[in-house]
């Protein structure tokens, strides 16, 4: 049995001018400890289908059909007070700008610690504090005592990401998904955070949804693909048959 | 870093004492250069009667007769020994006629600032929690209502609706004949002016933590926040609050002076014996030194609360704070 199976997913926007279906008709699976790469041009629905699993859409959009299928349980119908609870444990996510998901007003260190404390309640004030300095090690932040006193303003692009990593990964999830996560950041800091989630998977062997327009990124990081386009999933499968069909129809970006 | 600290305190000080000069010197050329006769002030009715040659007498007696210039330095020489000379209306020393009003005034305008200021927060918080629901569009309509109602208007529909028809409230002065002492009394007499000193300004602060939350609530971070398993309560109050409160207190600090001299015309209508009853009288009787104490009171504390607001939003913001050297990790970034 996957970990996750999404079947049928349509997702639709509501506004004035009238419906705009942003993921239609989406059925793929992720199995437990893979990490799949979902490829496409900008605004072909990727972060949506992200957003729809995780119910973190705006009010004008709907789920239209389909279900989400976790470890034989289908979530579609789930409340949004249920719903919290699988965030803060089951799935994460690590976003596009790293600059601007962290509260600017919080230090890193009570971001943190604020997600410790809503995935493990029975922690103390002090264990806490360890957690998330084991955390921040764990994503490779040196000095986690001072750094958690920083504030993002204080940190560079690649540091603040690694701080949103921790935050995702302080959830103890089984999925990952990472919306853009390296887009915003130079090349050579996306390539230490790209390993950072292959070494991540070894360590705790969760399963990543990689979002990302970028194929090289894909290559390196992912052993499957999906491909996107005007909201349809238009082909899936290992890195290498995918880039095979890429190359003969030359309909990528 | 202590005379650093010291010198930016003396910097500011310097600042404060260059601007209340700035403004007595305004405010005495205003009200000299303005239309109008002191002397009906001081002899009311009876100055029509009097020769020009005993006005003049009289002009000298009050020192009206010299240049401006002459005047001012006498003023701020006499001001400095703690003189600001006597009142031309009531003949006493200036200092006795606003000690007798300045309490009744503080009471009104710092009650109604301390409500405005637990309300505005409260209302706003719950307007953007509930953003576009039922509740919010009704409090929004509400508001946008009473804030645009003039504030004489209001007082005066209370007075009517209130004190008279109904005959629950006293609808004037600050306590009754006799009953000066009576706590019960005075809190009577101060429901109905405090009522239209909120209600005049509530909304439009309310309405400024509504929005401000509301731009908090739609940036990056609350996807994060949520993500952890917050729900959108708790990422309001705990997130998107802290963003929103140091540009609140650096306005309600500006709104401080506004608010207590902004009481000047619900004064008027309750016959409330405060500052502003005065400062109205003043202005219209030319009595020249209690109109320069009651401006540069006002003015004084308009400077000073704009100084605050800038050391507050200072110290919260730590965008700010650390910028200035305060503290903060000191890790390399490396």
């Amino acid at each position: 049995m996957d970990l996750l199976e999404v079947e049928n997913l349509s997702v639709s926007f509501y506004r004035p001018e009238g419906e705009i279906e942003a993921v239609k008709n989406v059925s793929f699976s992720l199995g437990e400890g893979e990490i799949l790469a979902v490829m496409g041009e900008t605004g072909c629905g990727k972060s949506v289908l992200c957003k729809s699993i995780l119910k973190l859409l705006p009010d004008i959009a709907k789920i239209k059909t389909g279900h989400i299928i976790v470890r034989g349980e289908d979530i579609i119908g789930y409340s949004e007070k249920q719903m919290r609870k699988l965030r803060g444990s089951l799935f994460s996510m690590v976003f596009q700008n790293p600059m601007t998901a962290l509260n600017p007003c919080m230090s890193v260190g009570e971001q943190i610690v604020e997600a410790v404390r809503l995935r493990q309640p029975g922690l103390s004030g002090r264990e806490r504090q360890q957690r998330a300095s084991e955390l921040m090690y764990l994503v490779g932040l040196s000095h986690p005592e001072e750094r958690a006193k920083q504030y993002p303003f204080q940190l560079s692009g690649g540091m603040a990401q690694r701080c949103v990593i921790a935050i995702a990964l302080a959830a103890q999830p089984l999925v990952l998904f990472a919306d853009e996560a390296t887009t915003a950041l130079d090349v050579t800091v996306q390539a230490q955070i790209l390993d950072l989630f292959l070494e991540l998977r070894k360590k705790t062997g969760m399963s990543i949804v990689l979002v990302t327009h970028n194929p090289g990124v894909a290559a390196r990081t992912a052993d499957r693909v999906a491909l996107m386009k005007d909201g349809e999933l238009t082909g899936i499968g290992d890195v290498e048959e995918i880039f095979e069909e890429i190359m003969h129809q030359q309909n990528f970006i | 870093m202590r005379k650093l600290c010291i010198s930016k305190i003396l910097y500011n000080m310097g600042k404060f004492a260059l601007r209340v000069f700035a403004l007595s010197v305004l405010v005495f050329l205003i009200s000299r250069l303005a239309p109008g006769d002191p002397l009906y002030a001081y002899y009311g009715e009876r100055v029509e009667k009097m020769s020009v040659a005993d006005q003049e007498q009289a002009r000298e007696r009050l020192g009206l007769h010299e240049p401006l210039f002459t005047q001012y330095a006498r003023w701020l020489q006499a001001a400095f020994h703690g003189d600001f000379g006597i009142s031309y209306q009531y003949k006493t020393d200036v200092k006795e006629v606003i000690a007798a009003r300045i309490g009744n005034t503080l009471v009104l305008g710092g009650l109604g600032f301390l409500l405005i200021f637990v309300f505005a927060l409260g209302l706003g918080l719950f307007c953007a929690w509930r953003e576009d629901r039922t509740a919010d569009r009704i409090i929004c309509r509400i508001g946008t209502v009473t804030s645009c109602v003039p504030e004489f208007w209001l007082s005066l529909l209370f007075l009517l609706v209130f004190a008279v028809w109904l005959d629950w409230l006293p609808g004037s002065g600050a306590y009754s004949v006799g009953e000066e002492g009576n706590v019960a009394d005075r809190a009577a007499h101060l429901i109905l002016p405090l009522a239209v000193v909120v209600l005049g300004h509530l909304w439009y602060y309310a309405f400024q933590v509504r929005n401000r939350l509301l731009e908090e609530v739609r940036a990056d971070y609350v996807l994060l926040a949520r993500m952890k398993g917050l729900s959108g309560r708790q990422v309001l109050f705990r997130h998107c609050l802290r963003g929103a409160l140091p540009s609140y207190l650096s306005m309600m600090a500006v709104a401080l002076p506004h608010i207590l001299g902004g009481t000047y015309v619900v004064e008027t209508v309750f016959s409330y014996p405060g500052i502003g009853t005065l400062a109205y009288e003043s202005a219209r009787y030319q009595d020249y030194n209690i109109l320069m104490v009651v401006s540069l009171l006002t003015g004084t504390l308009v400077i000073f609360c704009n100084l605050l607001a800038g050391i507050v939003s200072g110290r919260i913001d730590p965008r700010m704070r650390i910028q200035n050297g305060a503290g903060g990790g000191e890790v390399r970034n490396f």
